[in-house]
Protein backbone atom coordinates (compact mmCIF):
# COMPACT_ATOMS: atom_id res chain seq x y z
CA UNK A 1 0.00 0.00 0.00
CA UNK A 2 1.54 3.12 -1.00
CA UNK A 3 1.61 6.65 1.19
CA UNK A 4 -0.81 9.35 0.40
CA UNK A 5 0.46 12.63 -0.58
CA UNK A 6 -2.76 15.02 -0.92
CA UNK A 7 -5.92 15.24 0.08
CA UNK A 8 -7.47 14.91 -3.10
CA UNK A 9 -5.68 11.41 -3.38
CA UNK A 10 -8.42 10.17 -0.74
CA UNK A 11 -11.27 11.86 -2.22
CA UNK A 12 -10.33 10.47 -6.15
CA UNK A 13 -10.06 7.10 -4.25
CA UNK A 14 -13.50 6.99 -2.99
CA UNK A 15 -15.29 8.60 -6.05
CA UNK A 16 -13.52 6.04 -8.26
CA UNK A 17 -15.21 3.22 -5.86
CA UNK A 18 -18.42 5.08 -4.99
CA UNK A 19 -19.47 5.51 -8.80
CA UNK A 20 -22.72 4.09 -9.38
CA UNK A 21 -22.65 2.03 -6.50
CA UNK A 22 -25.88 2.89 -4.66
CA UNK A 23 -24.76 -0.21 -1.82
CA UNK A 24 -21.74 1.84 -0.36
CA UNK A 25 -20.42 0.43 2.55
CA UNK A 26 -17.84 2.55 4.53
CA UNK A 27 -16.23 3.09 8.11
CA UNK A 28 -14.56 6.14 6.72
CA UNK A 29 -15.36 9.64 7.54
CA UNK A 30 -12.61 11.66 6.99
CA UNK A 31 -12.85 15.04 8.56
CA UNK A 32 -10.28 17.20 6.23
CA UNK A 33 -7.80 18.87 8.68
CA UNK A 34 -7.18 15.43 10.40
CA UNK A 35 -6.92 13.90 7.11
CA UNK A 36 -4.04 16.86 6.18
CA UNK A 37 -2.33 15.89 9.40
CA UNK A 38 -2.13 12.51 8.90
CA UNK A 39 -0.62 13.07 5.28
CA UNK A 40 1.47 15.63 6.16
CA UNK A 41 3.56 13.14 9.16
CA UNK A 42 3.23 10.24 6.37
CA UNK A 43 0.43 8.36 8.29
CA UNK A 44 -1.61 7.86 6.20
CA UNK A 45 -1.55 5.13 3.02
CA UNK A 46 -4.05 3.66 0.46
CA UNK A 47 -4.64 1.88 -2.26
CA UNK A 48 -7.78 1.01 -4.96
CA UNK A 49 -8.95 -2.15 -5.89
CA UNK A 50 -11.99 -3.32 -7.95
CA UNK A 51 -15.02 -1.96 -6.26
CA UNK A 52 -13.24 -1.11 -2.94
CA UNK A 53 -10.74 1.11 -1.75
CA UNK A 54 -8.48 0.45 1.27
CA UNK A 55 -6.55 3.03 3.52
CA UNK A 56 -4.40 2.29 6.55
CA UNK A 57 -3.46 5.07 9.46
CA UNK A 58 -0.16 4.29 11.39
CA UNK A 59 -1.11 5.22 15.24
CA UNK A 60 1.41 4.16 17.86
CA UNK A 61 2.71 0.15 17.04
CA UNK A 62 0.18 -0.51 15.05
CA UNK A 63 -2.34 0.45 11.88
CA UNK A 64 -6.20 1.65 11.59
CA UNK A 65 -8.05 0.39 8.48
CA UNK A 66 -10.62 2.26 6.46
CA UNK A 67 -12.01 0.71 3.64
CA UNK A 68 -14.82 2.01 1.10
CA UNK A 69 -16.56 -0.36 -0.76
CA UNK A 70 -18.96 -0.78 -3.86
CA UNK A 71 -20.82 -3.51 -1.77
CA UNK A 72 -20.37 -5.71 0.77
CA UNK A 73 -19.58 -8.54 -1.49
CA UNK A 74 -17.18 -6.13 -3.38
CA UNK A 75 -15.61 -5.58 0.40
CA UNK A 76 -15.51 -9.33 1.20
CA UNK A 77 -13.80 -9.84 -2.03
CA UNK A 78 -11.11 -7.26 -1.93
CA UNK A 79 -10.26 -7.40 1.28
CA UNK A 80 -9.18 -10.61 1.38
CA UNK A 81 -5.98 -9.51 -1.47
CA UNK A 82 -4.20 -7.15 1.72
CA UNK A 83 -0.86 -8.72 2.54
CA UNK A 84 -0.92 -6.37 5.62
CA UNK A 85 -3.75 -8.23 7.64
CA UNK A 86 -1.36 -10.88 7.54
CA UNK A 87 1.50 -9.26 8.43
CA UNK A 88 0.82 -6.30 10.62
CA UNK A 89 -0.86 -5.65 13.96
CA UNK A 90 -4.47 -4.29 12.68
CA UNK A 91 -7.45 -2.56 14.31
CA UNK A 92 -10.76 -1.70 12.60
CA UNK A 93 -13.61 0.23 13.54
CA UNK A 94 -17.31 -0.21 12.41
CA UNK A 95 -19.64 2.75 13.12
CA UNK A 96 -23.48 2.89 12.44
CA UNK A 97 -26.08 1.73 14.11
CA UNK A 98 -26.32 -1.73 15.49
CA UNK A 99 -27.40 -3.33 12.47
CA UNK A 100 -24.98 -2.44 10.04
CA UNK A 101 -21.95 -2.27 12.42
CA UNK A 102 -23.04 -5.81 12.91
CA UNK A 103 -23.33 -6.97 9.40
CA UNK A 104 -19.65 -5.73 8.50
CA UNK A 105 -18.35 -7.40 11.66
CA UNK A 106 -19.64 -10.75 10.53
CA UNK A 107 -17.99 -9.90 7.34
CA UNK A 108 -14.76 -9.36 8.48
CA UNK A 109 -14.73 -12.23 10.53
CA UNK A 110 -13.30 -14.78 8.28
CA UNK A 111 -10.17 -12.38 7.73
CA UNK A 112 -9.06 -13.30 10.74
CA UNK A 113 -10.94 -9.71 12.75
CA UNK A 114 -12.22 -10.57 16.12
CA UNK A 115 -14.65 -8.02 18.37
CA UNK A 116 -12.40 -6.19 20.71
CA UNK A 117 -14.77 -3.67 22.28
CA UNK A 118 -17.73 -1.88 21.51
CA UNK A 119 -18.13 2.25 21.97
CA UNK A 120 -21.30 3.89 22.24
CA UNK A 121 -22.06 7.49 21.63
CA UNK A 122 -23.99 10.04 23.94
CA UNK A 123 -25.41 13.28 23.41
CA UNK A 124 -26.77 15.63 25.52
CA UNK A 125 -29.14 18.66 23.91
CA UNK A 126 -28.10 21.71 26.30
CA UNK A 127 -31.54 23.49 27.67
CA UNK A 128 -31.66 27.23 26.70
CA UNK A 129 -32.46 27.93 30.10
CA UNK A 130 -29.39 26.08 31.95
CA UNK A 131 -27.21 27.98 33.98
CA UNK A 132 -24.11 27.59 33.87
CA UNK A 133 -21.92 26.18 37.13
CA UNK A 134 -18.45 27.44 37.29
CA UNK A 135 -17.17 24.03 39.43
CA UNK A 136 -16.68 25.79 42.86
CA UNK A 137 -12.91 27.25 43.62
CA UNK A 138 -11.09 23.56 41.89
CA UNK A 139 -8.19 25.43 39.88
CA UNK A 140 -8.69 24.53 36.88
CA UNK A 141 -6.66 26.45 33.58
CA UNK A 142 -5.65 25.51 30.15
CA UNK A 143 -3.36 23.40 29.36
CA UNK A 144 0.17 25.03 28.62
CA UNK A 145 2.64 23.46 26.14
CA UNK A 146 5.45 21.94 28.64
CA UNK A 147 2.06 20.05 29.62
CA UNK A 148 2.02 17.90 26.43
CA UNK A 149 4.13 15.10 27.44
CA UNK A 150 2.74 14.81 30.35
CA UNK A 151 -0.92 14.78 28.83
CA UNK A 152 0.11 12.17 26.47
CA UNK A 153 1.47 9.80 28.54
CA UNK A 154 -1.24 10.49 31.06
CA UNK A 155 -3.80 9.54 27.83
CA UNK A 156 -1.51 6.22 27.07
CA UNK A 157 -1.67 5.24 30.44
CA UNK A 158 -5.31 5.47 31.24
CA UNK A 159 -7.33 4.60 27.56
CA UNK A 160 -6.99 1.75 25.41
CA UNK A 161 -5.02 2.74 22.53
CA UNK A 162 -6.69 -0.03 20.39
CA UNK A 163 -9.87 1.20 21.15
CA UNK A 164 -9.81 5.08 21.82
CA UNK A 165 -8.57 6.89 19.10
CA UNK A 166 -5.06 8.10 21.16
CA UNK A 167 -4.13 11.45 20.05
CA UNK A 168 -0.29 12.05 18.68
CA UNK A 169 2.03 14.70 20.55
CA UNK A 170 1.23 16.78 17.53
CA UNK A 171 -2.33 16.70 17.95
CA UNK A 172 -2.40 17.37 21.75
CA UNK A 173 0.01 20.44 21.21
CA UNK A 174 -2.70 21.68 18.74
CA UNK A 175 -5.47 21.11 21.32
CA UNK A 176 -3.51 23.14 23.55
CA UNK A 177 -2.57 25.89 21.52
CA UNK A 178 -6.94 25.80 20.67
CA UNK A 179 -7.46 26.03 24.01
CA UNK A 180 -9.12 22.90 24.08
CA UNK A 181 -7.05 20.61 27.01
CA UNK A 182 -8.42 21.89 30.79
CA UNK A 183 -6.02 20.75 33.55
CA UNK A 184 -6.84 20.17 37.05
CA UNK A 185 -3.37 20.02 38.95
CA UNK A 186 -2.43 19.06 42.69
CA UNK A 187 0.70 20.96 43.94
CA UNK A 188 1.97 21.48 40.18
CA UNK A 189 1.12 17.63 39.42
CA UNK A 190 -1.29 17.10 36.73
CA UNK A 191 -4.33 15.35 38.64
CA UNK A 192 -6.76 15.38 35.93
CA UNK A 193 -7.56 16.75 32.28
CA UNK A 194 -10.78 17.58 29.92
CA UNK A 195 -9.77 17.00 26.11
CA UNK A 196 -12.44 18.44 24.10
CA UNK A 197 -13.30 20.12 20.52
CA UNK A 198 -15.52 22.59 19.91
CA UNK A 199 -17.00 22.87 16.37
CA UNK A 200 -19.61 25.83 15.97
CA UNK A 201 -22.67 24.06 18.17
CA UNK A 202 -21.48 20.97 18.75
CA UNK A 203 -18.72 20.14 21.18
CA UNK A 204 -17.15 16.91 21.75
CA UNK A 205 -15.54 15.44 25.21
CA UNK A 206 -12.40 13.49 24.04
CA UNK A 207 -10.90 12.57 26.78
CA UNK A 208 -12.03 13.32 30.69
CA UNK A 209 -9.92 11.36 33.24
CA UNK A 210 -8.53 12.03 36.91
CA UNK A 211 -5.40 10.04 37.68
CA UNK A 212 -5.64 7.61 40.07
CA UNK A 213 -3.95 9.07 42.89
CA UNK A 214 -5.52 12.22 43.16
CA UNK A 215 -9.59 10.81 43.02
CA UNK A 216 -10.65 11.98 45.99
CA UNK A 217 -10.58 15.89 45.45
CA UNK A 218 -13.88 16.14 43.18
CA UNK A 219 -11.27 17.47 40.06
CA UNK A 220 -13.67 15.26 37.67
CA UNK A 221 -16.75 16.91 38.26
CA UNK A 222 -14.54 20.74 38.73
CA UNK A 223 -13.15 19.57 35.02
CA UNK A 224 -16.72 18.84 33.70
CA UNK A 225 -18.47 21.70 35.21
CA UNK A 226 -15.75 24.39 34.02
CA UNK A 227 -15.96 22.90 30.46
CA UNK A 228 -19.89 23.01 30.49
CA UNK A 229 -19.21 26.79 31.38
CA UNK A 230 -17.25 27.75 28.92
CA UNK A 231 -19.57 26.23 26.29
CA UNK A 232 -22.20 28.57 26.40
CA UNK A 233 -22.86 28.75 22.42
CA UNK A 234 -23.05 25.19 21.93
CA UNK A 235 -26.25 23.65 21.90
CA UNK A 236 -25.26 19.70 21.50
CA UNK A 237 -22.19 18.11 23.73
CA UNK A 238 -21.20 14.39 22.42
CA UNK A 239 -18.58 12.09 23.26
CA UNK A 240 -18.00 8.21 22.84
CA UNK A 241 -17.45 5.72 25.98
CA UNK A 242 -16.92 2.30 26.14
CA UNK A 243 -19.88 -0.04 26.83
CA UNK A 244 -18.61 -1.73 29.53
CA UNK A 245 -17.71 1.40 31.09
CA UNK A 246 -20.82 1.27 33.55
CA UNK A 247 -18.67 4.02 35.86
CA UNK A 248 -17.90 6.41 33.27
CA UNK A 249 -21.58 6.10 32.06
CA UNK A 250 -23.39 6.77 34.90
CA UNK A 251 -21.15 9.78 35.32
CA UNK A 252 -22.08 10.99 31.80
CA UNK A 253 -26.02 10.04 32.66
CA UNK A 254 -25.42 12.52 35.66
CA UNK A 255 -24.14 15.17 33.41
CA UNK A 256 -27.49 14.67 31.07
CA UNK A 257 -26.21 12.34 28.31
CA UNK A 258 -27.59 9.60 26.57
CA UNK A 259 -26.80 7.51 24.53
CA UNK A 260 -27.61 8.28 20.49
CA UNK A 261 -27.71 4.94 18.64
CA UNK A 262 -24.39 5.38 16.79
CA UNK A 263 -21.95 2.41 17.90
CA UNK A 264 -18.81 1.59 16.99
CA UNK A 265 -17.17 -1.55 16.98
CA UNK A 266 -13.90 -2.45 17.16
CA UNK A 267 -12.15 -5.19 15.77
CA UNK A 268 -8.64 -6.67 15.95
CA UNK A 269 -6.69 -8.83 13.73
CA UNK A 270 -4.94 -11.96 14.65
CA UNK A 271 -1.35 -10.54 15.14
CA UNK A 272 -2.73 -8.19 18.11
CA UNK A 273 -2.41 -10.36 21.18
CA UNK A 274 -5.02 -7.82 23.21
CA UNK B 1 -41.50 14.95 -1.28
CA UNK B 2 -39.46 15.87 1.48
CA UNK B 3 -37.28 19.19 1.67
CA UNK B 4 -33.94 19.11 2.54
CA UNK B 5 -34.41 21.09 4.82
CA UNK B 6 -36.92 18.49 6.48
CA UNK B 7 -34.25 16.07 5.63
CA UNK B 8 -31.88 17.71 8.08
CA UNK B 9 -34.24 18.01 10.15
CA UNK B 10 -34.77 14.20 10.74
CA UNK B 11 -30.63 13.84 10.96
CA UNK B 12 -30.05 16.76 13.46
CA UNK B 13 -34.01 17.60 15.51
CA UNK B 14 -32.55 19.56 17.87
CA UNK B 15 -30.93 22.32 15.39
CA UNK B 16 -32.73 25.21 13.13
CA UNK B 17 -30.68 24.32 9.63
CA UNK B 18 -32.84 27.53 8.78
CA UNK B 19 -31.30 30.11 10.40
CA UNK B 20 -27.63 29.11 9.05
CA UNK B 21 -25.44 29.95 6.31
CA UNK B 22 -22.67 27.40 7.44
CA UNK B 23 -23.83 24.20 8.56
CA UNK B 24 -20.67 22.29 9.00
CA UNK B 25 -18.36 25.48 10.36
CA UNK B 26 -21.35 26.16 12.69
CA UNK B 27 -20.83 22.54 13.81
CA UNK B 28 -24.77 21.37 12.91
CA UNK B 29 -23.23 18.52 11.13
CA UNK B 30 -20.50 15.88 11.59
CA UNK B 31 -18.63 13.57 9.14
CA UNK B 32 -20.80 10.96 10.33
CA UNK B 33 -24.07 13.09 10.05
CA UNK B 34 -22.84 14.07 5.88
CA UNK B 35 -22.49 10.32 5.47
CA UNK B 36 -26.06 9.72 6.69
CA UNK B 37 -27.14 13.03 4.67
CA UNK B 38 -25.38 11.59 1.61
CA UNK B 39 -27.15 8.01 1.83
CA UNK B 40 -30.65 10.09 2.11
CA UNK B 41 -30.26 12.28 -0.80
CA UNK B 42 -28.93 9.73 -2.87
CA UNK B 43 -31.97 7.25 -1.66
CA UNK B 44 -34.75 10.60 -1.98
CA UNK B 45 -33.73 12.02 -5.69
CA UNK B 46 -32.30 8.69 -7.02
CA UNK B 47 -29.06 9.49 -7.51
CA UNK B 48 -25.60 9.09 -6.55
CA UNK B 49 -23.63 11.41 -5.61
CA UNK B 50 -19.79 11.39 -5.85
CA UNK B 51 -17.38 10.66 -3.58
CA UNK B 52 -14.84 13.30 -4.41
CA UNK B 53 -18.13 15.70 -4.18
CA UNK B 54 -18.33 14.59 -0.40
CA UNK B 55 -16.40 18.34 0.78
CA UNK B 56 -17.66 20.32 3.31
CA UNK B 57 -18.32 23.28 1.06
CA UNK B 58 -21.26 20.99 -1.02
CA UNK B 59 -23.07 21.02 2.34
CA UNK B 60 -22.37 24.11 4.34
CA UNK B 61 -25.58 25.36 3.50
CA UNK B 62 -29.50 24.33 1.40
CA UNK B 63 -27.94 26.64 -1.30
CA UNK B 64 -25.14 24.43 -1.72
CA UNK B 65 -26.98 21.16 -1.19
CA UNK B 66 -29.59 22.12 -4.25
CA UNK B 67 -26.35 22.72 -5.65
CA UNK B 68 -24.93 19.59 -5.80
CA UNK B 69 -28.23 17.65 -6.16
CA UNK B 70 -28.76 19.74 -9.35
CA UNK B 71 -24.76 18.38 -10.39
CA UNK B 72 -25.58 14.75 -9.34
CA UNK B 73 -28.88 14.67 -11.85
CA UNK B 74 -31.67 15.44 -9.39
CA UNK B 75 -34.30 18.25 -9.60
CA UNK B 76 -34.74 19.44 -6.43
Amino acid sequence: MGPLATVGQVFDAIQTVKRNAPEFCTNFFPVQRKLQGWIDHGELFGEVHRGAAFFLRKDRDFWHLYFCAANKESLAREITGLPELKRDPVVVDLVGNEEVSNDLSNLLKPEGFRPYRTLYRMARISQSDSQPSHGGGTPINCAVSTDAPLIWELLGRAFDRYAEQLPTLYEIEAAIDSHQILTAKHNGTLAGLLFFETQGLTSTVRYWLVDEPFRAFRFGSALMQRYFAAQTAVRRFILWVLADNENAIQKYRHYGYAADGLVDRVLLNQIIQA
Amino acid sequence: MKTIIEILKEIRPEFDFTVSRDFIADGMLDSFDVVTLVAALDKQYGISINGTDIVPENFKNVEAIEALLRKSGARP
